[in-house]
C-alpha cells in the first residue's frame, strides 16, 4: 500500500518527523518497506501561460510560444502538436532540472532561442499522468508563476507499507489515519465534514435492488447524470499516481480516489447501458458468462457472486465490473455502487478465475458495511467539485450493521499473566485512542465495545495484542523459563546424523542438502522406470520447472546431478559426497499415504584428470567407499553385509545390496557406464544409499573382552569356483574349524598361472586363541589338521 | 715390580688409541680377544702376576682388575655409539621430503545449514527444548486450518505453497509440526523443529526450498518475558556476541499477539547506509513468533484456559547466511565444492 504523507495528514496532525512516523508504524505492525520522495530531481519548473502561439517562420514541424511565467515573459520553441493559445503548461526555466537529472539551458532552433521549455507529464517524471500526446496541460485558469513541484503535490513523501492480512482497515488513507492516531501520543484526527449532504430519494424509472443473496449484506447505489467524461484534474491523476494506480477518467478517478480514501471499493456503470431497469445482487448458475473490464470472457459456477441487471450479468461482485456496462466516453447518466460482500466469497472467485483487483483485495480482508454509505457521499462531493456529473440520490438495500458490532473483555489477569503489568488503565489508554470504547469497568475485568472497522479484534488475547503493539513490547523484561520439568533431548535421530557426519567427513565426504524435487528425466536415464515402486515420484502438481516437477524417491539423482555440475564447472579431483535427508514413496498404509524415508546417502568419483605422487593408491574403488558404508554403520555399532545385487542403474557386475541381518537396507554399486557417459562423467562413479532408520536405533557404544593370552597362526588355501563368493568360502572355514578359531582374515586372492580356469586361489590367515589358556603347538595343528580334512570332504581343493 | 707396573699405562694407551681407531663392531670384537681374550695382553699378563715377589701380588692384581674393568667399560661405551651412528647413517639414507603431499583422504566438509542447525539444537537443548520431526509432505490442514488459517484466509497468500497432486501439499512452514506434537504429547511442553519447508519462490535470497527452527513452550502462565529470554539466549549464543534486538508487532494466524524480533546488522553494527546486509536499515529480521493462539492449542487438544505458551519460527539458512558472510542462498543446494570447501580445498 502506497501512502501520501500529504494526503494522511488532511485527516491526522501529528508532530512527528517522517523517520519517527515510519519507525512508529513499523514498530507497532505496519512494517514501512521504503519511503520516497517523488520525482525527487525534478526542481525549479513554474506555472506558465501561452499568450501568443506561432509556427517557426524557418522550420514547419516547430512552434514558437510566448509565455507568461508569472515574473515576465518568455519564448520557448517545442515540437508538441497539443499546444493551444492560453493553455497553462509546465515551464522550466534556463537552470531547472527535468525528473532524469538533465538540467535545462537556452537553446537557438534555426535563430529563434528557446529560453528553457515547456514539460510534458514524461519529463516532469509521471508519464501516466499525461492525458494526450505532448506537454502536459495543467488545470485551465492555473495562474502563471506557481511552483509545480507543489502545484501538482510532489512535495510529497510516499510510504511504501506492508499491510498485514488481519489490517483491511489499513487499505485506506482514511483508515490509516485512525491508526496513525491511535499509535502517535500527541496526534489528533481531524474532522472531515461530509463534502456531500444526504440526498433525496430515488429519481425516474428505476426499480429499485434487490439482494437474493446473504453474502451481499448492504448494496448502496448512488445516481448522477449530466456527466461530462474528461480528464480529472492534474494534481487528482498525479495523486492516484503516487498511490500505484493509473488515471483513466474522471468518473473511474473518482471511484479509485474515494476507495484509496476510504477503502470502500466503487464501481461506476454507463445506467443507460444497463440491460433492465433493476439492479439484483445473486449467484452464478453454473456455466453463465460474463465479459469482464478487461475483455476476457469468464465462465462461471455458483460460487461466484453476481450483479445483474435484466437477468444478464453486469459484474462480478467486489471483483470486477462487466465490459458492457462500462463508462465510456458517451456516457452521461451514472450508477455509482457501493457494497459489502463477503470476504470468502470474493477470494474464492478472485483465486478461482485469477483474477485480483483492488477491490477484490480489499473485500478478502473484510471492508467495514459503515464505510458504503459515506463513500458514495465522498464521491458525489468529488464529481461535484470538478463538474464532472450532477449528483441526484442514492438507494440504501441491506444493512450498514452496529457501529460497534461485538463486545470483548480484558480481565486484569490475563494483562499480568502474558505482559507482566497490572495497568488496566494503561491499557483502556490506548484501546480508546484505537477507537475502542469502554462498556463496563470492573475491578478485575473490563469489557469493550470493538468498532465495526476492526472486524480482526474478536477475543481477549486480540486486545491484548493492541494493548501491547502500542504500549511497546520493550517494555516486558527478558527472562529464561524456569520450571523445566525434563532435560531437553537432541534425540536418537539428531546423535545419529551427528555420528553418521562425523564419520563421512573424517572419510573424505562433503556433505551437501539437494533439492527434495527432481527431473523425471533424471529417473528415466537411471533406468528408474516400470515397476520399481521408486518409479512412481509423486508430482507437484505446480512446480516452478519440469527439472524440478517431482518428489525425489531416491537420493541418487541429487547427488548424481551435484557430481556432474561440479565437473562442469571446472572441478578437476576427487569428489566425495554425502546427503542426509527423506525420500517421498507411496505407502497407503500411512496417515498420508507417503511415507518419508530419511536416507544417508553418498557418491565417490575419482574426478577428471588429477594425477596424484601417490598414483593409484589415492583413488577410490568400489572396496573404498565399501569400507566407508562399513565405517557408517560401525559408528551405531552394527555390521552390514554386501551381497551380490542389481540396480537399474548399477554395474551389472559391481553391485551390492547393503545388508544388516539378512535385510536390504541399501545398496552400494558403481554406476553403469552407460549412464556415466550420459551424465559425460570420465571417471567410475560409486554410489551408495542406505536407509537410516535401523542406524537411528543403532547403539554406538559396543565392547568386548580383551585378549589374556597368545595365538596361534596358521594358515589355508583353498582352490574354489570363481563365482563362490570369497565370504560364503569363510562361512565354511567358520563352520568347520573348531571353538578355538578366533580370527580369520583372507589375504590373498590369487588367479591365472598355475590355478585352473575359472577357478580362483582364497589363502586365508587362521588365529587360534583360547580365552581359558595358551594352546599348544600340537592342539593347533590337530584342530588346523582337522579342518583341512572337513574342508576337503565338503568338496574344496586344499592347496 | 716398577717394570711391571708400567706396562699397565701403556697397555692403556695402546687399547684407547685402538678403540678410538674401530669403526665396525667386528673390530670391536678383535680389540676384545686381542686384549681381554684367553690370550689377550691382559689375560697374559694377569698371568704372569706368579712371578712377583708375594707381597707385591695384591697390588698388581687389582691394579690389572680395574684396568680390566676400564677396559670393559670403554668397550661397551664404544660399541653403543657405534650402534648409534650406523642407525642415523641408515635413517640418513631414508631422507623423505616431508613438504609432499599427504595421502589418503583429506577432512571432508559440513553443510553450513546443517552446521547451524547442529549449534541452534544444542543451544536449544540447553534450555530444555527437545527436538520433534513431522512430514515434509503435509495435508491442508496441519499446514493451514490446524493453525488458524482456514480455506481462503488472505493469510494463505502470505505463503506461495507447492501442491502435490495427490492432494497434499509441501508444508509451508514448521509449524505444522507444533500441532502435532500437542495432539502426541499434550501439554506442558517444550519443543524445537529443525526442518525443511518449501515455497514457490526463486531469487537470489529465496530458494523453494529452505529450512526453519520451529519453536514451542506450552505450560502454565507463560508471558512474553519467557519469550524473549529464549529468543535472546539463542541469539547471544549462535552470533557468539551480544546483539541488540528490537521487537516489532505483526500478524500470524497461529499466534495473538504477533511479534517479530529483529537483532542489530551483524555486518555493519547499523554503522553503514550502504550494508548489502541489512541495507543500510542497520536490522536484520530473525524470527516470527508469538503467544500461541487459543484455537492452536485446541487443536492440539489443549485447554486453553489452562495451559498458554508460545512459538517462533527462524530460517536457518539466512542465519547461516549471515553467521558465515554468504550471500547467495540458491547455491546452498547445489552442491557446489568449491561454496562448500571454503574455496577449493585440496582435495587429493
Ligand atoms: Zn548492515
Amino acid at each position: 500500500m502506497k501512502m501520501s504523507l500529504n494526503w494522511l495528514r488532511e485527516f491526522v496532525e501529528t508532530d512527528l518527523e517522517p523517520e519517527s512516523l515510519a519507525r512508529r508504524l513499523t514498530e507497532t505492525g505496519t512494517e514501512v518497506e521504503g519511503m520516497e520522495k517523488p520525482c525527487s530531481r525534478f526542481s525549479g519548473a513554474v506555472s506558465a501561460r501561452i499568450e501568443k502561439l506561432e509556427i517557426h517562420p524557418k522550420r514547419k514541424d516547430l512552434y514558437v510560444a510566448e509565455i507568461d511565467t508569472g515574473t515576465g515573459r518568455a519564448v520557448c520553441v517545442s515540437a508538441a502538436s497539443n499546444l493551444e493559445l492560453h493553455s497553462c503548461v509546465p515551464y522550466g526555466p534556463p537552470g531547472s532540472v527535468l525528473a532524469d537529472g538533465t538540467k535545462i539551458g537556452k537553446r537557438e532552433f534555426d535563430g529563434i532561442k528557446s529560453e528553457g521549455m515547456m514539460l510534458s507529464a514524461e519529463e516532469i517524471g509521471l508519464p501516466d499522468v499525461a492525458d494526450e500526446f505532448g506537454i502536459l496541460k495543467l488545470d485551465p485558469g492555473t495562474p502563471p508563476g506557481m511552483d509545480i513541484r507543489k502545484l501538482l503535490g510532489l512535495d510529497d513523501l510516499v510510504f511504501d507499507l506492508s499491510i498485514t492480512p488481519n489490517r483491511g482497515d489499513l487499505l485506506s488513507i482514511r483508515g490509516l489515519a485512525v491508526e496513525v492516531a491511535g499509535i502517535v501520543p500527541g496526534s489528533r484526527l481531524l474532522q472531515t465534514k461530509e463534502t456531500f449532504p444526504s440526498v433525496g430519494d430515488w429519481l425516474g424509472d428505476f426499480e429499485g435492488v434487490r439482494l437474493e443473496d446473504p453474502d451481499c449484506s448492504l448494496y448502496v447505489l448512488g445516481y448522477a447524470d449530466s456527466v461530462s467524461i474528461r480528464p480529472s484534474p492534474v494534481s487528482s491523476r498525479v495523486r492516484l499516481c503516487l498511490s500505484g494506480m493509473r488515471p483513466v477518467s474522471n468518473i473511474v478517478d473518482a471511484t479509485n480516489l474515494v476507495m484509496l480514501s476510504t477503502g470502500q471499493p466503487l464501481h461506476a456503470f454507463d445506467a443507460d447501458l444497463l440491460p433492465g431497469k433493476e439492479i439484483t445482487v445473486r449467484s452464478a448458475r453454473d456455466g453463465e458468462t460474463i465479459v469482464t473490464l478487461d475483455g476476457k470472457e469468464r465462465s462461471l459456477t455458483a460460487e461466484d457472486l453476481l450483479i445483474t441487471s435484466g437477468g444478464v450479468p453486469i459484474a462480478l461482485a467486489g471483483v470486477m465490473g462487466g465490459l458492457h456496462t462500462e463508462i465510456n466516453e458517451s456516457t452521461r447518466v451514472i450508477l455509482i455502487e457501493s457494497a459489502n460482500f463477503d470476504s470468502i466469497r470474493v477470494s474464492r472467485t478472485s483465486r478461482r478465475l485469477s483474477l485480483p483487483s483492488e477491490a477484490s483485495y480489499r473485500y478478502a480482508r473484510i471492508v467495514d458495511p459503515q464505510k458504503a454509505k459515506p463513500a458514495v457521499c465522498e464521491i458525489f462531493g468529488l464529481l461535484s467539485s470538478w463538474k464532472a456529473a450532477r449528483p441526484l440520490g442514492m438507494v440504501v438495500e441491506g444493512s450498514e450493521g452496529e457501529k460497534f458490532p461485538k463486545t470483548v473483555p480484558l480481565e486484569k489477569k490475563t494483562l499480568e499473566k502474558i505482559l507482566l503489568t497490572d495497568d488496566q488503565e494503561m491499557a483502556s489508554r490506548i484501546l480508546k485512542r484505537l477507537g475502542f470504547e469502554e462498556a463496563t469497568v470492573l475491578k478485575s475485568r473490563r469489557v469493550y465495545r470493538v468498532p465495526s472497522y476492526r472486524p480482526d479484534v474478536s477475543i481477549e488475547e486480540d486486545l491484548v495484542e493492541e494493548v501491547a503493539r502500542v504500549w511497546g513490547y520493550d517494555k516486558i523484561p527478558s527472562r529464561l523459563p524456569l520450571g523445566t520439568r525434563e532435560p531437553g533431548d537432541r534425540t536418537d535421530r539428531i546423535r545419529c546424523k551427528e555420528a553418521l557426519r562425523g564419520v563421512a567427513m573424517a572419510r573424505g565426504y562433503v556433505e551437501v542438502v539437494t533439492y527434495s524435487f527432481i527431473s523425471p528425466e533424471m529417473l528415466d536415464k537411471m533406468g528408474v522406470v516400470g515397476a520399481d515402486p521408486r518409479a512412481r515420484a509423486l508430482p507437484l502438481a505446480n512446480p516452478i520447472s519440469r527439472d524440478q516437477s517431482v518428489m525425489r524417491t531416491l537420493l541418487a539423482p541429487g547427488l548424481l546431478k551435484a557430481v556432474e555440475s561440479n565437473l562442469r564447472s571446472g572441478w578437476r579431483g576427487p569428489i566425495r559426497l554425502f546427503e542426509m535427508g527423506a525420500v517421498f514413496l507411496e505407502d497407503p498404509a500411512t496417515e498420508l499415504g507417503v511415507k518419508e524415508n530419511l536416507c544417508i546417502g553418498g557418491v565417490a568419483c575419482p574426478g577428471r584428470d588429477y594425477p596424484s605422487p601417490w598414483g593409484k593408491e589415492a583413488v577410490d574403488d568400489f572396496f573404498s567407499v565399501k569400507g566407508d558404508v562399513e565405517a557408517l554403520a560401525a559408528s551405531r555399532g552394527l555390521d552390514v553385509r554386501m551381497v551380490s545385487h542389481e540396480e537399474p542403474f548399477g554395474h551389472a557386475g559391481q553391485t551390492a545390496a547393503i545388508l544388516l541381518e539378512g535385510d536390504a537396507i541399501g545398496y552400494l554399486c558403481r554406476i553403469k557406464p552407460s549412464l556415466q557417459e550420459k551424465l559425460s562423467i570420465p571417471e567410475p562413479v560409486y554410489l551408495f544409499e542406505i536407509d537410516m532408520e535401523p542406524f537411528i536405533k543403532g547403539e554406538p557404544a559396543r565392547f568386548g573382552e580383551p585378549f589374556r593370552f597368545p595365538a596361534v597362526f596358521r594358515d589355508i588355501s583353498l582352490l574354489v569356483e570363481k563365482e563362490i563368493p570369497s565370504e560364503a568360502v569363510a562361512w565354511d572355514i567358520r563352520k568347520e574349524a573348531a571353538e578355538t578359531l578366533s580370527e580369520l582374515r583372507l589375504f590373498d586372492v590369487y588367479e591365472g598361472e598355475g590355478i585352473p580356469a575359472g577357478k580362483r586361489s582364497l589363502a586365508f590367515s587362521l588365529a587360534y586363541r583360547s580365552a581359558e589358556r595358551t594352546l599348544r603347538d600340537d592342539e593347533v595343528d590337530e584342530a588346523h589338521e582337522r579342518l583341512r580334512e572337513n574342508l576337503s570332504r565338503k568338496g574344496y581343493i586344499l592347496r | 715390580m716398577s717394570d711391571f707396573l708400567d706396562k699397565v699405562p701403556e697397555l692403556k694407551n695402546d687399547f684407547i688409541e685402538r678403540l678410538k681407531k674401530a669403526k665396525t663392531p667386528e673390530e670391536l670384537q678383535s680389540i676384545r680377544v686381542g686384549f681381554l681374550g684367553k690370550k689377550g695382553k691382559v689375560t697374559q699378563l694377569l698371568k704372569s702376576i706368579g712371578g712377583l715377589p708375594e707381597t707385591m701380588r695384591p697390588e698388581a692384581g687389582q691394579r690389572l682388575n680395574v684396568l680390566r674393568r676400564e677396559m670393559e667399560a670403554l668397550l661397551e661405551e664404544r660399541k653403543t655409539s657405534l650402534e648409534a651412528e650406523t642407525f642415523l647413517k641408515k635413517e640418513r639414507q631414508e631422507k623423505i621430503d616431508v613438504t609432499l603431499p599427504s595421502r589418503g583422504r583429506p577432512w571432508g566438509g559440513c553443510h553450513p545449514v546443517e552446521q547451524v542447525t547442529h549449534e541452534a539444537v544444542e543451544i536449544f537443548a540447553s534450555l530444555g527444548f527437545t527436538v520433534a520431526f513431522g512430514p515434509e509432505m503435509e495435508n491442508d490442514y496441519y499446514n493451514f486450518e490446524a493453525l488458524n488459517i482456514p480455506p481462503h484466509h488472505p493469510a494463505r497468500d502470505m505463503q506461495d505453497t507447492f501442491y502435490v497432486e495427490n492432494g497434499l501439499l509441501l508444508r509451508t512452514h514448521t509449524s505444522p509440526v507444533e500441532v502435532r506434537a500437542l495432539r502426541r504429547w499434550g501439554a506442558p511442553i517444550r519443543i524445537i523443529v529443525p526442518g525443511k519447508v518449501y515455497r514457490r519462490d526463486n531469487d537470489p535470497t529465496h530458494s523453494p526450498m529452505f529450512h526453519q527452527l520451529e519453536g514451542l513452550l506450552v505450560d502454565e502462565n507463560v508471558s512474553v518475558a519467557e519469550l524473549k529470554g529464549c529468543l535472546e539466549a539463542f541469539v547471544g549464543r549462535i552470533f557468539g556476541r551480544t546483539l541488540d534486538v528490537r521487537y516489532r508487532a505483526s500478524y500470524f494466524p497461529f499466534t495473538e499477539p504477533s511479534l517479530e524480533m529483529d537483532v542489530e546488522c551483524v555486518a555493519c553494527g547499523g554503522e553503514n547506509q550502504d550494508c548489502r546486509i541489512c541495507k543500510g536499515t542497520g536490522w536484520l529480521e530473525i524470527a516470527g513468533s508469538g503467544m500461541s493462539h487459543p484455537n492452536v492449542l485446541v487443536a492440539g487438544g489443549v485447554d486453553p484456559s489452562k495451559y498458554n505458551g508460545f512459538a517462533w519460527g527462524m530460517g536457518l539458512d539466512r542465519i547461516a547466511m549471515l553467521k558465515y558472510g554468504l550471500d547467495d542462498l540458491r547455491i546452498f543446494f547445489e552442491g557446489d565444492l568449491p561454496f562448500l570447501t571454503g574455496g577449493g580445498q585440496s582435495l587429493r
